[in-house]
Formats: structure tokens, sequence, C-alpha cells
């Protein structure tokens, strides 16, 4: 089980990585999202705010979110910083993400963008 | 927390709907009158209509416990285990993109080439594909409120033009209850069950709707829905065009047409052929390219066909693999004309994969007893039972009475069995390898020796 802290530090890596790749920022331009990061198995929230392909973390949650990623807190930390693919999980049901089918996709895509295969 | 933007019920019903509704349905449905006796091929179509909500029932239950985008992969994994849901998963969308671009684009060229006699049938099927292949790499989707604007200009339409016929040729039921003998019927409804091919691909949209019985609701009414306006189309074609006539044309809808509203008729028809050709196109090649990009993204595919566009965030390379596979298929059924044999082995995979969710239900049951079912279908374990019966029985009946799906189909599967026990297991030890060599997330013991 991760703690807390880790998952933090995995959004962190993320938010970094997609705030330094100017490519990434540019083709999520016009993709203006909340995404609210939940973990099951300990208490973590965390909302990461797309604006003008620009992201933010703040630790909570947010009562309006376009995408919603529930697993377990080990699966996030590594999936945040891809050292698992979000696909995996997704499709044995170890990750859930509440939100459209397309937003779904690009944040794989993201992800994909961010760590590479 | 509640989700921003939600899909409202009619959408739903829009899109199960539309993703049935295809040129090669008509097709079909002649095929179905053509198995019962006289005017009888109502019957058929209502029962295997009726069939496939007992499907819709299962699939209502495993979408309430199981919401996700991944579907049948999920479902399947959960129940019996990854190796039977990859292999499951992969030759479905094999089935589904062959049998239903071959049998779809055969149909439509026919069309096509009988208004434009000048440009050859396969030039339609590049022009339509290589259409839907940009569409799919723009990312322009049929979705939303076009969608429902086609779906139900599409159904409007079928309906008016049997209720047209109906009343034009003064139309009565002469042996309504005499469809002939069984095995007739029974192969009627097997083939009547490609109708509603692909009804149940709404459940990806689990997530975009606020109450996930919406889901079973929107299925159950587009099931309603097909089943009326199929049977009184089928009766009006039969009622007008004699049955032989319409069974030796690849285009019946168009011969049906003709007959009833003239040279109009066949314009309004076309219209309605392009519009069903191109959201079934659009929407399956959107369903398995990202289906392929999921699949390579797990390794279970090689990596290339992850590649994504840097302008419109698709997936080109399984887009364009897809359009290669398509042009095949299209070139090969428009060689050899057996088109019937991809709307047989279409129907055959269909009632394979409800024959699945049947079981599937049943499995997660005993799974999974104490989660949470939004929609748990009533009387135990009656309704996945029957469905596992009921459409083991159409299968059968399809491989039977068809030897060359069959063989295809065995062929199919055998490759995939292969591919999943020898090139997964390959390609996920090389990333596998990979991976650990490059781990990025530190590991909390050498944190607190840093610590420290």
């Amino acid at each position: 089980m991760a703690i807390h802290e880790e998952i933090t530090e995995s959004l962190m890596a993320f938010t970094e990585n997609f705030n330094k790749n100017e490519r990434l920022k540019i083709m999520n331009r016009d993709w203006d999202r909340v995404v609210v990061i939940q973990a099951t198995d300990i208490d973590s929230l965390h909302t990461l705010t797309l604006v003008d392909g620009v992201v933010s973390l703040k630790e909570g949650t947010s009562n309006d979110p376009d995408l919603t990623v529930i697993s377990d807190s080990e699966t996030l930390a590594d999936i945040f910083y891809g050292d698992i693919t979000p696909t995996e999980p997704y499709n044995n049901g170890t990750l859930r993400i509440i939100g459209s089918e397309d937003d779904i996709i690009r944040l794989d895509f993201i992800s994909l963008m961010i760590w590479g295969e | 927390m509640r989700l921003k933007r939600v899909l409202t019920l009619r959408t739903v019903v829009a899109t199960s709907a539309g993703l049935t509704l295809a040129s090669s349905s008509f097709v079909a449905a002649v095929s179905v009158a053509n198995f019962v006796l006289g005017d009888t091929a109502w019957i058929a179509i209502l029962v295997g209509g009726a069939l496939c909500l007992l499907a819709a029932s299962c699939f209502s239950e495993l979408n309430g416990l199981l919401p996700t985008a991944a579907g049948l992969r999920l479902y399947f994994s959960r129940a019996f285990n990854d190796q039977v849901s990859l292999t499951v998963s992969i030759l479905y969308m094999l089935v589904v993109i062959v049998g239903v671009i071959g049998a779809e684009s055969y149909v439509l060229s026919t069309v096509l080439y009988d208004v434009f006699p000048a440009v050859p049938p396969y030039a339609w099927i590049v022009i339509l594909l290589l259409l839907v292949t940009g569409m799919n790499v723009r990312g322009i989707k049929i979705a939303g409120v076009f969608q429902d604007v086609i779906t139900y200009g599409l159904i409007a339409s079928i309906l008016a033009f049997g209720l047209i016929a109906l009343s034009k040729v003064n139309f009565h039921l002469s042996a309504p209850l005499s469809p002939g003998g069984a095995t007739g019927i029974i192969s009627a409804v097997a083939v009547g069950v490609f109708l509603f091919v692909g009804f149940e691909w709404v459940t990806p949209l689990a997530e975009e709707v606020t109450q996930i019985r919406q889901i079973s609701r929107g299925m159950m009414i587009a099931l309603g829905i097909l089943s009326v306006i199929y049977a009184i189309f089928t009766v009006a074609m039969t009622a007008t065009v004699p049955k032989e006539v319409l069974a030796a044309s690849a285009a019946p809808h168009i011969a049906f047409a003709r007959a009833t509203l003239g040279g109009a008729g066949v314009s309004w028809m076309i219209a309605v052929s392009l519009a069903a050709t191109v959201t079934t196109f659009n929407a399956g090649l959107i369903s398995v390219s990202r289906f392929m990009y999921a699949s390579a993204r797990e390794h279970a595919l090689p990596q290339v066909f992850s590649k994504i566009s840097m302008r419109y965030f698709t997936p080109w390379v399984s887009i364009l693999a897809l359009l290669l596979i398509g042009l095949v298929a299209s070139g090969i059924t428009l060689l050899t004309h057996r088109y019937l044999v991809l709307v047989y082995l279409a129907a055959a995979m269909e009632s394979i994969v409800y024959v699945l969710a049947g079981l599937a239900v049943i499995s997660l049951r005993r799974k999974m007893p104490d989660q949470n079912r939004p929609y748990r279908i009533p009387f135990g374990y009656l309704v996945p039972a029957l469905t596992l019966l009921v459409f083991a029985i159409l299968a059968v009946t399809v491989l039977v009475t068809n030897p060359w799906v069959l063989v295809y189909l065995a062929v199919a599967f055998l490759a995939c069995l292969v591919y999943v026990n020898t090139a997964v297991p390959y390609l996920k030890k090389k990333h596998q390898a990979r991976k650990s060599a490059s781990r990025r997330r530190p590991s909390r013991a050498a944190k607190e020796v840093e610590g420290k």
C-alpha cells in the first residue's frame, strides 16, 4: 500500500513533466478539464486542473470534476510515475475512471506522451 | 462529486440503435424472410428482438456491476480469465470488422453502382473507406445531437417506407401465424439476430450517464424500436417485390424503394443507405481502433499500434491498419460475391458473445456475490441460463447450416488462440524486461534510508 505523500509525489512528477513538455501544452490548450484522483484504500484525494494547456495540482477534491480516477494507492502512484500504463489496470478493473470515453482516452494519450511505453 | 457532462436517454437509444442500423441489415432481413413461409418474417424478427432482450438484460447486469468503457474485455476477464477475455475480444473485433465492412461495403457499392454504372463498385468502397478513415484520423466522431438526428431520421425513413408500401398494396396478412417448419424458423431467428448486431456496443458509455440504469433502459427501448421497424419494413418489402427478386439482389432495399416510390424512392433510399453505412463504419472504426490501441498499451498487440497522431490525438496506425483490413476484406467480398457468408459469420459470432454474456452473469454472481448491482436480472438464474441456451442453439444452427462460416470461424478462433498463447506472453515479457530496468518511483525503503 502506498502512502498519501507517495501519490502526491507521483502527481507532482506527472504535473512537472506535463508542464515541461511544450508540445503537450500546445496540444491540450483547448482541453480544459478538472480531474479528481481518489484512492480506495487510504484517505487520499487530489485534483489536477488543466487550463490553457497548463496543469496544476492541489490536494483535496473538486465538486465538479470532468474525470474521476479511482484506484488503490499502489496503482495510482505507479500510474502517475509512469511505471505502469493505465490501460492494464483499467482493463482488469483495478482502475476505474468516471468520465466520457473520449476524455479517458485523452488522459491515456497524455500519459503515453509523458512517460512513453 | 457529480459528473459535468452527461448523456440523455435519447442519445443512449440513438447510439444503441444507430450502431445496428446498416445497409446490410436489409439483406439480412430478406434472408430472414426467405427462411419462413409467406409474409411471416415479422414473427422471426420479433422473436429475434425478444431474444436479444434476454442478452440485453445480461449486458445490463454486467454493465451495472462493472461500469467501464472496456466492456466485454473486463466482463469476461473477471468472469473467466484474461486469456479467454483477450481471445474472445480479438476474435469478436476481427469478425465484426471483416464481417461488417465486407458485407456493408459490398451492399453499398452495389447500390451506388446501380445508379452510377460508370464508376466501378470497388472505387466506391475505396472512396467511402478513405472518407471514414480521414474522419477517424482527424478525430471526427458522429456523436451526440448529430448521431440523434441521423439515427432518428433513419428510423423514421424506414418506418415511413414500410407504411407507405403496405398502404399502396392494401396489405393484409394472408397467413399470419404459419411460418413453416421448425428448422426454417430457427434459421430465420438466427439470421434475424444480425439485424440487432451491435446494440450492446452502447455499454462503453456507462460512465457518461447519471444513472447506470439508463444504459439498460436505452438498450431495451432501442431493441423494441428496431424490432418493430424491421418487422414492418421486411413485411412491406416481401409484399411489394417477389421474394426471389429480393433474394437475387445485393441491394434489395433499392428494388423495394423503386417499386414503392419510383425514382424519388430510390434517391431517398440511397440517402438512407449512405447514412446507415457511414455511421456504422465511423462507429465501428472508432471502437475497433481504440480496442487495438488499448491492446497495444497493455502489450497484447505490437507497440506500433499505440502510436498516436500528435495533431489530432488519435491512434493513426491502428486506424490505417483497419483501412487496409477493410480494403482487403471488401475486395475479396467483391471478387467472390460471398457477402452473405459474412452476414452469417457476424450473426454466429454475436450469438457466441451473447452465450458468454449469459455465462459471465452466472459466474460473476458466484465470484462477486456481495458487489453492488444497480440492475439485477429478476428470477434468479433463469434469464442468463435461457440466454446461454437460446443463443447456443442459434449459433449452432448458423454454423451447421453454413459449413463455410464454421470453417472461417474455427480458423479465426485458432489463430487468435495461438496468438494469445504465444505472441502475447512474448510481447509482455519483452516489455517487462525493459520496464523493470527503468522504474521511476523511488522505493520507500531507499527513501527511509535517505531520510536517516
